[in-house]
């Protein structure tokens, strides 16, 4: 490599940030589609929303792959090869365009690591933005809820995903979190009387009581 | 055995060279960002797609199990791996190889990306059959592209998925130690109105 590999580094956590930022926000729409949390869609139309979620999803990929064809990075004459070793700075074409993201982790691509670290942040921004444009689309359209998502409708659950069909995740982190904090205790309670026998709480707590 | 081993590949990656651009195909599935990234998303996926509140909880307490067992195959691999260094393909057969992807410096068995992905497809399995063979598919599909681009012997390909399932099966048995944390930590994101 005739690069520095810190300076691959910037270059490749910068894209994949923005795949995996495009990605996740399509995945999250797609998936919000399924359960029926309106709070998160991105338009007020459930078929619209999913397509535009597949749309964001192949864009991500796409752009991510193609990229080195109009921006220089380590790709360039010799990304043909193998060996990221070999490679110069540049643009990559056509021919090249398949091995040019293969880039070692000790020539600047990204290890599992960075990326474990990169993609959850990149899906706390998508959920975020999900969560502001829902919120503006529930004010702006008032959206009709249907029977499903009507609260008391779905076996008495109103917070989190299940009171996002009704309400915005504003107004919803408020109920739910209520519900949490009302619950926590005999959540705690239930599930240590009903948990193995070997589970490190409940035999932590048989014997703190003796 | 060995020599079954290195025989396939040799024939595998004897193919590379024939259809450019299946070669180039083959290059994008290897890729370090595809596929993992994908088993990333099905993940989130997973946890989010729930249509009722007991199927959600359900979804979400898989993709908690897969989300650790990912992790627990990076430590299941490392272990194997610094109890037996076997050589790269491409290492012992440089000559017989037409290596499509960069050369990796770390031992071959077991395949790291398969058992990654093998343990995040089980994981769905275990909640949405469908859902799971798919993964399967895209794990089996992704150690594949790295046996033809002969960075990975079959063998490799076969122990990585092993220890996915494994690791898997494991991880699941060790939330009942790990009980009520869980479901409790479960909880806690649906009071943050993120489950």
């Amino acid at each position: 490599m005739n690069t520095d590999p810190l300076v691959v580094r910037d270059v490749f956590a910068s894209h994949y940030f923005l795949l995996a930022f495009l990605a996740s926000l399509g995945t999250i729409q797609v998936a919000v589609t399924i359960s029926g949390a309106r709070g998160l869609w991105l338009t007020p139309h459930r078929t619209v929303t999913r397509w535009l979620g597949i749309a964001l999803i192949i864009t991500g990929f796409l752009i991510f792959f193609a990229q080195p064809l109009w921006i220089e990075g380590p790709w360039a004459a010799g990304s043909v090869e193998a060996d990221s070793a070999s490679r110069e700075w540049g643009q990559a074409d056509w021919s090249d365009l398949g091995a040019a993201r293969n880039v070692n982790d000790i020539h600047g691509g990204l290890d599992g690591t960075r990326q474990a670290i990169w993609f959850p942040l990149s899906v706390l921004l998508a959920f975020a933005i999900s969560a502001l444009v829902g919120a503006l689309n529930l004010r702006i359209f008032k959206a009709p809820v249907g029977m499903a998502a009507r609260p008391g409708n779905d076996e008495g659950e109103i917070g989190g995903l299940t009171g996002l069909a009704h309400r915005s995740y504003f107004s919803n982190l408020k109920v739910s979190w209520r519900i949490f904090r009302s619950d926590v205790a005999e959540v705690w309670r239930s599930g240590l009387a009903s948990a193995d026998r070997w589970s490190v709480f409940k035999v932590i707590s048989e014997r703190s009581r003796k | 055995m060995n020599s079954l081993d290195v025989d396939l590949v040799i024939w595998l990656n004897g193919l590379s060279g024939k259809v450019a651009i299946f070669d180039d195909l083959m290059r994008l599935v290897a890729s370090d960002y595809l596929i993992p990234l994908v088993f990333s998303l099905c993940m989130l996926a997973l946890w989010l797609s729930g249509r009722t509140p007991a199927e959600r909880a359900k979804y979400q307490l898989a993709t908690l199990v897969g989300i650790s067992a990912l992790a627990i195959s990076n430590v299941a691999v490392w272990l194997i791996n610094i109890s037996w260094d076997r050589p790269r393909p491409f290492v012992d057969h440089g000559d017989q190889l037409n290596l499509l992807f960069y050369p990796p410096t770390d031992p071959s068995f077991p395949a790291n990306p398969v058992a990654i992905g093998f343990a995040a497809a089980a994981a769905a399995w275990s909640v949405n059959r469908k859902f799971g063979w798919w993964m399967f598919a895209v794990s089996g599909l992704y150690g594949f592209s790295r046996l033809y681009a002969g960075v990975f012997y079959p063998t490799d390909i076969i122990g990585g998925a092993v220890v996915g399932v494994a690791v898997f099966g494991f991880t699941r048995y060790l939330r009942r130690f790990l009980e009520p944390l869980v479901t409790t930590f479960v909880r806690l994101m649906r009071g943050l109105s993120v489950a």
